[in-house]
């Protein structure tokens, strides 16, 4: 086992990987995962930024930890590799970095944190509109990109907590942030002597290794608890606020919306709920090294959720059913060309969706564990309830006022 | 590119009147250069050559679905998806376009026939399928440039569906002063997300403030130090939080900012917050009733001078030395109260029935206002209450007073109002119908006269020029971070704690509604977390983390029952392994009031709290 996770850590080995994830699932059919990522993570990919020479801070750890061969650089990342070896000011317990800040959850986290006290500091890629609500809120916004370690040292000095709720964008390749950017981050942060690592993940993705992302997810699980970091993985089913988007404000704008047939049934969480018990998660000593899986309070299907938008907008959807079949035909017909491979990844959930899978768990013991009532966790019924008594005419108010909320994002 | 297509834009303008890119060239320009930032974001994975090259074939493949969706989608008005196509359209048949558009020039119907127009379009069309397509088969849909995320965002993060949001945030403008202390910075940043307008008093506004603090909130430049640059810092605020402390130790520097800082800011509060109440013209529920005024000879009607001794026995005629006072209108405009006491027990008194204006009752006030001059004896305040009909009934309630050498206004708070007798009822402002004041030469402080003769402390002069009900508020107007001098080095403690109380004092005394915290020794680490006592009288032993401290200011401020309330606050003591009965024992001992509370997401710890806790202590 150690040999085998030796050699994600290094990341430059393409089919090395996917041989470590066949290792990981023995049931998983070889040739349909084999092809998936050797397309992926073909030789013409970026990877050159990655496979940077030893005294890159990066590869520092994985060679300590876990290489039978050692260098004279293994050395110095031992010493300073362990946990905060280095005599100094000791860094406080209310500064956290955010990885992911401006996403759905990254955002209600800062909230949080910051409403809590912390001192947060935001991990943001440069790009042309800056985050600026983070920095109203009064976070400190630093850019960086995990694609480019080289980047990452400097954001995490003073740190004592990591949270990283980052995932790529859907139409970047999968790999790029998810992968190769949360082992450097991880490694980094390994390096720099971070009290404490929390990561996102998603719920049942060891389960699913034909999807990439849930792949990606599953080895970076393996890979933060082999770092040896105090960590917290929490994995998650699904957003309540994503649904306001992909169904709520088409019901309401008349448009069509689409759905699926699928039976797969996910249990949608409130992010504000997310974030309040990552915070209780992140100061009980108790969880250290925990797997934690956070669901909401029952598991909708997408034509029940369409049914309950329905019912509180109190107009009919113009509903587009698409067949799962269709969107698993499209997969593979993407699959096929090494340049829609992309395309076929981003379309690798309906891989899921065509069984019946139910994303919930039984939140009982996680509640005892937190401290935490049940009942202030927010159902869906209520979110969109809420959702659609107060903010309905808010919304078309500002939608006709301010064009300018894009630059937010 | 936004040269080229603005170039374009131009072109088009020229020949025909309705294309979607048409319009002010500049504004076109603008567009452009906005949505490029979209671009990436927008469009496909890999934008080169070979994800262009499948587009086109995949678009075919997918017309069915995207005739199906044409019937829906009835204009092309997202402003990013066109200008998307532009640039596509731009970069590969820029000379194309040219060519075309001379050939369409001879028509009528341009638009419909227009390749570029047409291959926009269907670009579009094909862009939002796709997108709704691809997002079925996603684990999570975080198409962020979706202008529906957009709004989603802009709602979450200040519509009602936000968890920290507070209804009278929106309007609610409050001064922090001392943005940047421990507890000041976790402050700003929670009223920001609460939805306050924030301004945040700085002494410098060099660089170094402006970096710690977000750059949501309005800094304005001023002293607390320093009367006259408050001015300008007050204006406009409704609420002010007070977390400054003096840096050192030093006395200049405390008495400079714990004592005269809530002083000067108080002051110009008040002053401006007078200045709204003048423009109401008396109307407005700020105003204060007035209840006497003594402005001619005709206002004396009414008032009544009395006599009287406390000792009703044969002895007391033995120390009789006589007494006599009077009320009168001098010829310089004054009304004067006067007069000597010289028996041993005796007091004079001037009184009056109430007649408010109708509509008005005492209970929508909280104190007396009286402005008097003199020459500084102390006075003792009854007020009668009970039913007018029933002279029997009446139950007397009195609160002393003391008054300074020449002018002075004094704030009495109906809440000071002790009964005569200590079985009776706290005083019921509704039922007032006579005031009294009365004049006694017990407990008189000794004055210095302007000679420096010391004078007698058995005759007095009480200049009246109006006495005034002071309207009751329903929140709290000033909220100040004091401390419970626990902690601080015993040598300096007393120090510290005395300009401290001073300066608490001069607050209460300003007239605003206030609140103030003093809190344990404070402890960096997250707010939350820990059960809190609410107590009064110095007894906390614990700390208490910043961000709870800085919760509670927040809390207070919409919080009736905060208002004119001052109290300690800390962790709840949790007991060490096997000291347990000891404890429980001592806290037996405590008060009621000091029911933990812990703070938590819905649940409102600070009423519950506070309205156990006295007012005006």
């Amino acid at each position: 086992m150690a040999m085998a996770w030796r050699l994600p850590t290094q990341f430059a080995i393409p089919g090395k990987l996917y041989y470590n994830h066949n290792h990981l699932h023995p049931k998983t059919s070889t040739s349909h995962v084999a092809f998936s990522w050797q397309r992926t993570l073909a030789p013409n990919s970026p990877l050159s930024t990655l496979s940077s020479p030893p005294p890159s801070p990066c590869s520092l750890i994985s060679v300590s930890e876990r290489s039978c061969e050692r260098s004279s650089i293994t050395c110095t990342a031992q010493a300073g590799g362990a946990v905060n070896l280095a005599p100094g000011t000791p860094v406080r317990p209310t500064s956290i970095l955010v990885v992911g800040a401006t996403g759905t959850l990254g955002r209600q986290i800062v909230r949080r944190a910051l409403d809590e006290g912390y001192d947060v500091r935001c991990l943001v890629r440069p790009r042309p509109a800056p985050a600026d609500f983070l920095r109203d809120w009064g976070a400190i916004v630093v850019n960086a990109d995990l694609s480019k370690p080289e980047t990452i040292p400097a954001t995490l000095v003073g740190i004592h907590t990591v949270i990283d709720c980052a995932t790529g964008r859907p139409e970047e390749p999968i790999k790029t942030v998810d992968w190769e950017g949360k082992v450097a981050l991880i490694q980094c942060a390994k390096a720099m002597g971070i009290q404490k690592y929390v990561f996102f993940s998603i719920h049942n993705c060891d389960k699913h290794p034909e999807v990439p992302l849930m792949e990606i997810k599953y080895c970076t699980e393996k890979f933060l608890q082999d770092s040896g970091l105090t960590h917290i993985t929490i994995r998650l089913c699904g957003f309540m606020q994503g649904l306001i988007g992909q169904y709520a404000v088409p019901i309401l704008e008349e448009k069509s919306v689409w759905g699926t047939d699928a039976p797969t049934r996910i249990a949608y969480m409130d992010t504000q709920d997310i974030a309040r018990l990552t915070f209780i998660a992140l100061r009980n000593e108790k969880i250290n090294g925990k797997l934690l899986t956070f669901a909401g309070p029952r598991a909708w299907t997408t034509q029940e959720v369409i049914t309950l938008c329905e019912r509180l907008a109190g107009q009919d959807a113009n509903v587009t059913t698409v067949p799962v079949s269709i969107l698993r035909f499209t997969r593979q017909l993407t699959r096929l060309f090494e340049w829609t491979n992309d395309v076929a990844d981003r379309l690798a959930f309906s891989e899921v969706l065509t069984s019946d899978a139910v994303f919930s768990v039984p939140m009982n013991e996680t509640y005892t564990q937190l401290g935490v009532d049940s009942k202030d966790i927010i159902t869906l019924e209520k979110y969109l309830q809420d959702y659609f008594t107060n903010i309905l005419k808010k919304l078309k108010d500002l939608k006709a006022q301010s064009k300018q909320t894009d630059i937010f994002l | 590119m936004a040269a080229a297509s603005a170039a374009s834009a131009i072109s088009l303008n020229s020949n025909s009147g309705s294309s979607s890119s048409n319009g002010n060239p500049i504004n076109n320009n603008s567009k452009n250069s906005k949505s490029q930032i979209m671009i990436p974001i927008h469009v496909w994975p890999n934008p080169n050559s070979r994800s262009c090259q499948w587009q086109s074939s995949s678009s075919r493949r997918w017309v069915p679905l995207s005739t199906k969706a044409a019937a829906k989608d009835d204009k092309p008005t997202k402003i990013t998806a066109d200008a998307d196509a532009d640039a596509d359209a731009d970069a590969d048949a820029n000379a194309a376009k040219q060519k075309k558009q001379m050939q369409q020039r001879n028509r009528l119907e341009l638009e419909d026939v227009n390749p570029v127009g047409l291959g926009r379009r269907s670009r579009q069309l094909f862009d939002e399928v796709w997108r709704k397509f691809s997002g079925l088969g996603q684990i999570s849909s975080t198409s962020r440039a979706d202008e529906r995320d957009a709004l989603d965002a802009l709602l979450i993060r200040e519509g009602p569906l936000c968890e920290f949001a507070i209804p009278g945030a929106q309007n609610t403008t409050v001064l922090v002063v001392g943005p940047t202390s421990r507890i000041g910075r976790i402050l700003v940043r929670k009223l920001l997300l609460r939805g306050y307008t924030v301004k945040a008093l700085v002494r410098k506004t060099d660089g170094q403030a402006e970096e710690m603090l977000p750059r949501s909130v309005e800094m304005v430049k001023g002293d607390v130090g320093d009367p006259s640059s408050l001015k300008a810092a007050v204006e406009g605020c409704n609420k002010i939080i007070y977390c400054a402390t003096a840096r050192s130790t030093i006395t200049g520097d405390l008495y400079r900012v714990d004592y005269r800082g809530v002083y000067n800011l108080s002051k110009a509060f008040q002053d401006y917050n007078n200045k709204l109440a003048q423009l109401r013209a008396g109307k407005s529920s700020k105003s204060k009733l007035l209840l006497a005024k003594f402005k001619s000879p005709d206002s004396l009607h009414g008032w009544h001078v009395t006599t009287g001794t406390y000792f009703q026995d044969v002895i007391a005629s033995k120390y009789d030395g006589g007494m006599d006072a009077k009320f009168e209108f001098t010829d310089s405009g004054a009304a004067v109260f006067s007069g000597y006491v010289f028996t041993r027990g005796g007091y004079v008194e001037l009184s009056k029935t109430l007649s408010l204006p109708l509509g008005r009752t005492l209970d929508r006030y909280e104190g007396l206002l009286l402005s008097v001059g003199g020459n500084g004896r102390s006075y003792i305040l009854i007020l009668e209450a009970g039913p007018t009909a029933d002279a029997s009934q009446s139950k007397l309630y009195f609160a002393r007073i003391s008054t300074k050498a020449g002018f002075c206004r004094v704030r009495v708070p109906f809440s000071s109002f002790r009964p005569v007798k200590p079985d009776d009822p706290p005083l019921d402002p509704f039922l007032v119908h006579k005031l009294t004041i009365r004049f006694e030469p017990r407990r008189q402080r000794p004055v210095e006269g302007p000679s420096g003769v010391k004078q007698d402390p058995r005759s007095f002069t009480l200049i009246l020029e109006y006495i005034k009900a002071l309207p009751s508020g329903q929140e709290t107007d000033f909220v100040l971070v004091s401390c419970t001098g626990s902690g601080l080095e015993p040598t300096r403690r007393d120090q510290v704690l005395k300009v401290k109380r001073t300066g608490e004092e001069s607050l209460r005394r300003s007239g605003l509604g206030y609140t103030i915290i003093r809190p344990g020794p404070l402890k960096e680490e997250p707010g939350g977390q820990r059960a809190l006592i609410f107590d009064q009288g110095n007894r906390i032993s614990q700390g208490i983390s910043c961000a709870d401290v800085a919760d509670i200011c927040v809390k207070a401020l919409h919080d009736s029952t905060a208002r004119n309330k001052s109290f300690d606050v800390c962790y709840e003591y949790v007991a060490e392994q096997g000291k347990e009965l000891y404890e429980l024992l001592a806290t037996l001992c405590m008060l009621s009031a000091q029911v933990a509370h812990l703070p938590d997401k819905a649940n409102n710890y600070l009423t519950p709290a506070l309205s156990v806790l006295e007012k005006n202590t």
